[in-house]
């Protein structure tokens, strides 16, 4: 038993932060440019200063969680939310999915531009009416004679607009037909990107729809056909990894703003944190943000080891860090009061952004029903 | 970081488990109902070394670290041992036997320790006071030295064990002029003249625990009592309180684990509109929710368990988050156990409304949850 974080992670989180020296107190990292253009260069940008810190070192090769990871991932999203959600489903989703489950010419041609910072991906998984569960995925690809004929639509795909290659997860049609991962890239004629779809939150990362008419892929472009659902399910871990993380660092950057308004921030002639209103309610949200810690890295431990009950605790945490951090924002809202209200700020941002964690990935509703599927097996 | 136990503690825990089950859960309803000690579970746990566990095995203990301690409470209420016992045993090893054997001079160690520890004397600590309760240094229990001896006058309140201890420690006044640092700790015998303890109160959790005032009247102990040295007490009971809030939480925990499992037993077993209610998705919100919260509050409980393993002094900040968030947050999970047992659940035989009963002492007991705020924002 060890509760000290090793020093390599704090070194790593270091140089995260001192790539993201904050403009002010209270702005945060903003990264929210509206024209795709911008965006991706932008988050081209980023990913290479992220490759250039080894950032990208972990959980793609090899798909684990870790505390190391976790942490990074925290002190990632604290930052910059937007950036951060952008950069987890462009690199290490994506490219943990090629790493595992791509061809090895694939993984050649793919891996090192994505590691490097070069390259942006994206995953198209989600379609209307689809639950995991019952996997009624529309989206098709057709083997022809010397080629694959894919249709459908997916109607959320963050990075679509700014993505180089998405792949694409549909049905096979073939003489081994299955269900797989299509790789399409951009500039594929019959690729439709839809327009960005405005959110309540992480408005940096650009989200569309995205449709294929006919859209003719190489048969190189495939990744399996796949027997059983376990590419899936390892892709909703995946995102729930990030979508955990991403509570972890809205909550750590609710908290410490509103400590910091609540300590400068004077009334009736005392700064308000002298006031038990105040006070407690940032002792509550700290001992949400900490509890909220050690679940979420002992889940990422239980995976870096494979310990048995691992898919439970990344549930539990799931459900736990992101509600929290709903509850935590919401807090350091109060707490700032008008000031926090007005558009702009880093509570405001997170106050926003924090809702997309429990919907997205496994949704709390589904998490709850399997941690009790899992407890009464 | 690394969250693992040792080979040695998850036996450890089976041990716990299988004896817990075997020789004291049976024992537990009647107890609990009755409002009743049961002297025989606790020689049993004296027995087994639970009593005694991170003592030297020169004082009757195993040398066991902070950690095990935490798996060996845990693992009670995880076997099913209520919340009145595992108090009983937290009062006793960490508030009493604990702080004389931290704190205390060699001949006082040699004496008390070792019959604390094999479960032959019993022990009490005697802290808070019918006016002083989280305002600790408002104490008015005073302790005056003449012809060496202390004479004690004043009363204390709340005190777990105290109408069976045989031997207490108290804090009393040893200057009233000052706060904090007029405190001073003693040890005071159970037949000691001026000496007494109140009736047991009646209690809505915790049964099986004997909880009363203790009364002091011109109450004359020997110098030699005294617990360190003079206006040291309270940075003792702050020591302890890092035991209140780890290993003494540690049964809370398994405690909701028990309860979990019942729970899961009955969700299986129970047919409602054809079907077993654990298959209704409103049923397996409150089993997950349950299940989130065990997992959320052990690590907390570990982490100051740990701490104070490294020796690390006065863990205050990780001690009340904590003690926080097994006090607020584990009322809702606990209530989740009864409604899921329906009417049984109202009834005395699931156990699921003994572990409701006894939740409600963790957000008052060992410092308010207001307390616990207080400090964390003090610290933050």
């Amino acid at each position: 038993m060890n509760f000290d974080i090793d020093d390599s992670i704090k070194i790593l989180c270091d140089k995260i932060r001192s790539l993201y020296q904050e403009p002010s107190d209270t702005a945060g990292v903003r990264f929210h440019p509206s024209e795709a253009l911008e965006t991706r260069n932008g988050l081209l940008k980023n990913l290479k200063s992220l490759s250039g810190l080894g950032y990208f070192d972990m959980g793609i090769e090899d798909g684990r969680n870790s505390i190391a990871l976790a942490r990074a991932r925290e002190t990632m999203a604290c930052l910059s939310p937007s950036l951060f959600l952008s950069v987890e489903m462009s690199t290490r989703i994506f490219g943990a999915l090629i790493a595992l489950y791509g061809s090895s010419e694939q993984k050649e041609e793919i891996l090192p531009a994505l590691k490097g910072g070069t390259l942006i991906g994206a995953v198209g998984l989600t379609e209307t009416g689809m639950s995991l569960e019952n996997m009624a995925m529309e989206t098709t690809g057709r083997a022809m004679e010397e080629s694959i004929t894919l249709s459908g639509e997916k109607p959320y795909v963050l990075n679509g607009p700014v993505a180089d290659l998405i792949a694409v997860a549909g049905k096979y049609e073939a003489e081994n037909p299955g269900v797989g991962f299509f790789l399409v890239d951009r500039a594929s004629a019959g690729l439709l990107i839809g327009p960005r779809i405005s959110t309540v939150g992480f408005e940096g990362t650009a989200l569309s729809s995205i449709t294929l008419n006919d859209c003719q892929l190489s048969p190189k472009s495939l990744m399996g056909p796949f027997e059983g659902n376990e590419v899936f399910t390892k892709l909703r871990n995946w995102e729930d990894q990030v979508l955990t993380t991403a509570a972890l660092g809205l909550m750590r950057r609710s908290y410490e703003s509103a400590l910091k308004y609540a300590r400068e921030h004077e009334s009736g002639g005392k700064p308000i944190i002298a006031y038990q209103e105040i006070a407690f309610k940032l002792a509550e949200m700290l001992t949400l943000l900490q509890t909220s810690q050690l679940l979420a890295y002992r889940a990422a431990w239980m995976d870096e080891t494979g310990d048995r009950e691992a898919d439970v605790l990344a549930r539990c945490a799931k459900v736990f860090c992101s509600e929290s951090a709903q509850d935590v924002t919401n807090q350091a809202m109060q707490i700032l009061g008008i000031h926090g209200y007005c558009s702009h700020n880093r509570v405001e941002e997170a106050y926003r952004d924090v809702r997309y964690l429990q919907v997205s990935g496994t949704s709390s509703e589904i998490s709850r029903m399997k941690i009790a599927d899992w407890i009464m097996h | 970081m690394d969250f693992s136990f040792s080979e040695e503690q998850k036996l450890f825990r089976e041990q716990v488990i299988r004896f817990a089950k075997k020789e004291i859960v049976p024992r537990v309803r009647e107890h609990d109902l009755a409002g009743k000690f049961d002297f025989e579970s606790f020689r049993k746990l004296g027995n087994f070394g639970i009593l005694g566990l991170h003592f030297p095995e020169d004082f009757g203990g195993s040398e066991a670290d902070v950690v095990t301690s935490v798996v060996a409470g845990e693992a009670l209420g995880e076997a099913g041992v209520d919340g009145g016992l595992t108090l009983a045993y937290g009062a006793h090893t960490f508030l009493c036997a604990d702080t004389i054997f931290t704190h205390g001079s060699k001949a006082l160690r040699e004496k008390y320790v070792p019959r604390l520890a094999s479960g032959e004397w019993i022990g009490c600590m005697g802290l808070t006071e019918p006016g002083a309760g989280s305002d600790v240094a408002s104490m008015t229990t005073r302790a005056v030295k003449e012809n060496g001896r202390y004479v004690l006058d004043g009363s204390k309140m709340f005190i777990t064990n105290g109408p069976i201890a045989d031997v207490a420690v108290v804090y009393a006044k040893t200057d009233k002029n000052l706060k904090h640092a007029g405190i001073s700790a003693f040890v005071v015998e159970k037949d000691t003249p001026g000496f007494s303890a109140g009736k047991p109160l009646q209690k809505m959790g915790v049964r099986s625990s004997h909880t009363s005032e203790l009364i002091f009247e011109n109450c004359q102990i020997p110098e030699e009592n005294l617990i360190g040295r003079e206006g040291a007490g309270f940075l003792m009971a702050m020591q302890t309180v890092e035991w209140d809030r780890s290993a003494l939480m540690a049964p809370f925990i398994g405690g909701m684990t028990y309860g979990l499992n019942k729970c899961i037993r009955y969700a299986g077993e129970r047919i409602q509109f054809g079907r077993p209610i654990g298959s209704f998705q409103a049923i397996k919100h409150k089993l997950a929710d349950i299940k989130i919260f065990i997992e959320a509050a052990r690590t907390l409980v570990y982490r100051v368990a740990w701490c104070k393993d490294q020796g690390r002094p006065l863990n205050h900040l990780e001690a009340a988050v904590a003690k926080l968030f097994v006090g607020d947050w584990s009322l809702k999970p606990a209530n989740d156990a009864v409604i899921i047992h329906g009417g049984y659940g109202y009834c005395h035989e699931y156990d699921v409304e003994r572990n409701f009963r006894d939740s409600r002492l963790a957000p008052i007991g060992g410092g308010t949850s207001e307390i616990a705020k207080k400090i964390i924002s003090k610290l933050m």
